[in-house]
């Protein structure tokens, strides 16, 4: 039996881009560390800070809010909350809710709901009626805007998601496919016009088997199901061959985002990147005439 | 050996002894798709495994 490269303990995992076995321990350590160095090098979180996680309740956003909660005590008068969103997915979401809500309170951290019914006056099933192959695109703007009015009503100065390498590594290429320089560019964790809050990804590096492992070492994981508009997304299919390139040639989701780095720093300050201006429609912060709820409504007459 | 799939489906596996990443690919799996089990305990991929062996695989489902 394998194992741990740092100790004798029977591995558990095996980190194929730099051939290393860990146990249980080991791997826990490496994963929490990993995070913390992220948070740490990218100054996501600074002292005073007030941070929002947005908890689903699936395995990434409880794997964000565990590794926030363990790392808390290493940072300056920092305060964490969670704020979940509702879509309203039947079959779907009342299970993820759930969990979400056992979790917040055996860590004891204050936990608000948004719902898309209270804020936009329907469900998620109810707009996309007849219009399931676009779920993806208008379930992120509205759950996008329903997080910000959940950040913005706690009065958080960070909103931290559960994204991790694979999320992130297929972002990169699905922007590549469909030609969207300024959106493959564009970085909202940080906010020189004070218009935002800025959102934070301290997973980015952290693969979702690794995620997986992490939970099920930490008796923090649970089979839940999966979204039933994933069927209908693009990013299925990208996710697919993403990981089959992975298999065969480890390290190549790091070396997109190593790719997505540099292609930011020839475009900064370029015309690519898009300058901030306000909806007319509701004021908040966007890059044309309105921003993308507005335009959304409009196409959904609502 | 017993395979016991994310669907709770059962298959027996007959080219043992075999490691984990073999198994998986044998079923069409992308090892880096699921995490891999026995007795309760998660497995490397290069864990071999053995005919008394029953070995769980849980997919990770996406999103969250």
């Amino acid at each position: 039996m394998p194992v741990c490269s740092l100790c004798t303990e029977p591995a558990v995992v095996y980190q194929r881009y730099i051939n290393r076995h860990l146990c249980g321990t080991h791997f826990t350590a490496d994963v929490e560390l990993r995070v913390a160095d992220t948070i740490k090098t990218r100054q996501m979180i600074v002292p005073q800070d007030r941070v929002a996680v947005a908890l689903s309740g699936g395995k990434d956003s409880t794997a964000l809010l565990l590794l926030l909660q363990r790392l808390l005590p290493s940072w300056e008068d920092v305060r964490l909350i969670a704020i979940t969103i509702d879509e309203g997915i039947a079959g779907y979401r009342e299970e993820t809710i759930q969990s979400a809500e056992q979790l917040t309170g055996r860590l004891g951290i204050e936990h608000h709901c948004i719902s898309f019914t209270g804020l936009f006056g329907d469900s998620l099933d109810a707009f996309l009626t007849g219009r399931e192959t676009q779920a993806c695109s208008i379930c992120g703007i509205l759950r996008k805007k329903a997080l910000v009015v959940g950040a913005r009503q706690a009065g958080v100065t960070k909103i931290a998601t559960g994204h991790n390498l694979d999320d992130e590594a297929q972002s990169v290429l699905m922007n590549v496919f469909r030609g969207d320089l300024p959106r493959l560019v564009r970085n909202s964790s940080v906010d020189s016009s004070g218009k935002f809050i800025p959102r934070i990804k301290p997973l980015s590096l952290i693969s979702e088997k690794e995620i997986a492992t992490y939970l099920m070492l930490n008796d923090a994981w649970s089979e839940l199901p999966e979204c039933p508009y994933t069927r209908y997304a693009m990013r299925r299919e990208v996710r697919s061959m993403l990981s089959g390139f992975e298999y065969k040639h480890p390290g190549t989701m790091l070396h997109l985002m190593e790719s997505k780095k540099k292609i930011e720093r020839y475009c900064k300050g370029s015309v690519i990147s898009e300058s901030l201006r306000s909806c007319l429609e509701c004021g908040d912060p966007c890059s044309g005439d309105l921003c993308q709820v507005c335009l959304l409504r409009q196409s959904l007459d609502r | 050996m017993r395979l016991i799939l994310s669907d709770r489906d059962v298959r027996i596996f007959e080219h043992i002894p075999a490691p984990v990443e073999q198994i998986l690919l044998e079923q069409g799996i992308n090892p880096l798709e699921v995490i891999v089990s026995r007795n309760g305990k998660l497995l490397s991929e290069d864990t071999v495994i053995q005919a008394s062996d029953e070995v769980r695989i849980i997919r990770i489902a996406h999103g969250g």
